[in-house]
């Protein structure tokens, strides 16, 4: 799976979330808070998408992530 | 302080919406079926909840987008809250002639409701824990209810749950009514909350022996037609049948409905919660025949002037026995005089929800002047009672008493009495 598959797994995941989103929005260097996810649908986000991909990476890890582009990067190590 | 009834909104398996629960009713459609399993249910049949928030249209958009945002995929009996929510708030005009947010409060009438959205989760932390969705944390809650209801409607007075088993919903409503009559808040959202049972708790009861149907294939119906199965006050009764179901009351001081310009469906006149001192699933006629007796004590009314009792009913072996043992001690020799029925023969026992779905039951017979029929009372327990038939009985009705009482002891009453007296 590249790049690619994760950062439209984690689009498709967000649209779950926030569905009345723009999808052209969920861009690597956006973060989930400008995009108006608040910290639960954060962490519905990264669920999601870890149960999607089949990824399990502790909660402790995504202490420095950033971006929509950062928590891309750190899944795609989890692969 | 009077307390008022200015909007109402109802759920159930036969009916989404008043107007169509009242014609349902009327007509006697029974929503009870067997699952794909076998199983005995009045589920919600193909409830849409995108749909039910587009029906509300004359709601600001706003208020439907909040509802979307908050509870598109939350779990059934949240959807159902929000829904019948939105469904009073409309009827009692609070999207045109509001009252203050901060004068404005919820009850939720329920407990334990998180049991079939925890088996539908559960796969998920089993595959991983790390899968659990965070949002678990919130939706577990059973006051997820009246935060989200809360968060739809704006809505930033008083709220909380309550709770009394099957007499939750009549709990609720107490409830309400005591924060309307105290001056906590102008108007206060009662809501019984649709119980959707898990597989452990359907069980239970499977085990325990109440429900209809469930004889010695496991919960399961043989070959006899699913809605005749669920027989309240009927010899051949056999237990209840779950049923899917929630309601919204909008509660109202007098003063502020006539501020507001709001027609009154019924005064909440009389209601009554007390405990029999006994944690067992064991009805006691006494205990019961004290609620309704006290209730109408409150609404200043003697038993002779109830036109119309909404029974708890549920179809149960013990329990019809005891309530119409409870009726036959408060009504005397008027025990006739009263209509009575059981609106569980039609949706099922709604459970937590089943105190406000049936004062909506209530609500709209006193409204349109009939009585809806008994399903499946062919050879009634008691000779001196006025059942409802097997059809509709036009019936002028003033005087409304709707019973809830459940497992713990929980009996109580609620005394409606409409505009025209």
């Amino acid at each position: 799976m590249d790049d690619d598959e994760v950062l439209d797994t984690i689009r498709r995941t967000v649209l779950l979330v926030l569905p009345d989103l723009e999808p052209d929005l969920v861009q690597p260097q956006r973060t989930l808070t400008e995009l108006g996810a608040n910290s639960i649908d954060r962490a519905e986000v990264v669920s999601l998408t870890m149960e999607t991909l089949g990824v399990d990476v502790p909660v402790a890890a995504f202490a420095g992530v950033r971006d929509i582009g950062g928590l891309a990067a750190l899944l795609r190590r989890h692969l | 302080m009077t307390v008022v009834v200015t909007g109402a909104g109802v759920l159930s398996a036969i009916a989404a919406g008043v107007e169509e629960f009242a014609a349902a009713l009327r007509a006697g459609r029974s929503g009870i079926a067997a699952r794909g399993t076998g199983e005995l249910s009045a589920d919600l049949a193909g409830f849409d909840f995108g749909a039910a928030v587009a029906a509300r249209y004359r709601l600001a958009e706003p208020i439907r987008r909040a509802a979307l945002r908050a509870a598109a995929r939350a779990p059934l009996p949240v959807q159902a809250a929000v829904t019948v929510a939105l469904q009073a708030w409309e009827a009692a005009g609070l999207h045109a002639e509001p009252v203050p947010a901060d004068r404005t409060g919820v009850v939720v009438g329920g407990h334990n409701l998180g049991g079939a959205y925890a088996d539908a989760v559960r796969p998920r932390y089993r595959a991983s824990p790390a899968y659990l969705p965070g949002r678990y944390a919130l939706r577990y809650l059973d006051t997820d209810h009246v935060g989200t209801v809360s968060q739809v409607l704006g809505i930033t007075g008083e709220g909380c749950t309550v709770g009394g088993a099957s007499a939750s919903g009549n709990a609720a409503i107490v409830h309400g009514c005591r924060l309307v009559a105290c001056g906590e808040v102008d108007a206060c959202l009662v809501i019984g909350a649709l119980t959707e049972l898990s597989a452990m708790e359907r069980q239970a009861f499977v085990n325990l022996g109440a429900l209809a149907g469930a004889g010695a294939n496991g919960g399961r119906h043989s070959d006899a037609e699913p809605a005749t199965l669920c027989r309240p006050f009927d010899e051949d009764r056999a237990g209840f049948v779950p049923g899917q179901a929630a309601a919204c009351l909008v509660l109202e001081s007098a003063e502020s409905a006539r501020r507001r310009g709001a027609r009154a469906l019924a005064t909440v006149a009389g209601y009554a919660l007390r405990l029999d001192g006994n944690s067992l699933a064991d009805p006691d006629p006494a205990g019961e025949a004290r609620v309704m007796a006290e209730a109408l004590r409150r609404a200043g009314l003697g038993p002779g002037e109830v036109d119309y009792v909404n029974t708890h009913g549920t179809g149960s072996r013990l329990g019809d026995e005891a309530e119409v043992a409870a009726l036959r001690k408060v009504f005397g020799s008027d025990l006739g005089r009263p209509w009575l029925n059981s609106t569980k023969g039609l949706v099922g026992h709604g459970l937590c929800a089943a105190g406000v779905v049936e004062a909506v039951a209530a609500l709209v017979q006193l409204r349109d002047g009939f009585v809806h029929p008994n399903a499946n009372l062919a050879r009634p327990i008691d000779g001196e009672c006025r059942f409802a038939g097997g059809r509709a009985e036009p019936a002028e009705l003033t005087v409304a008493m709707s019973n809830g009482f459940g497992f713990g002891g929980f009996n109580s009453s609620v005394v409606f009495v409409g505009p025209g007296r």
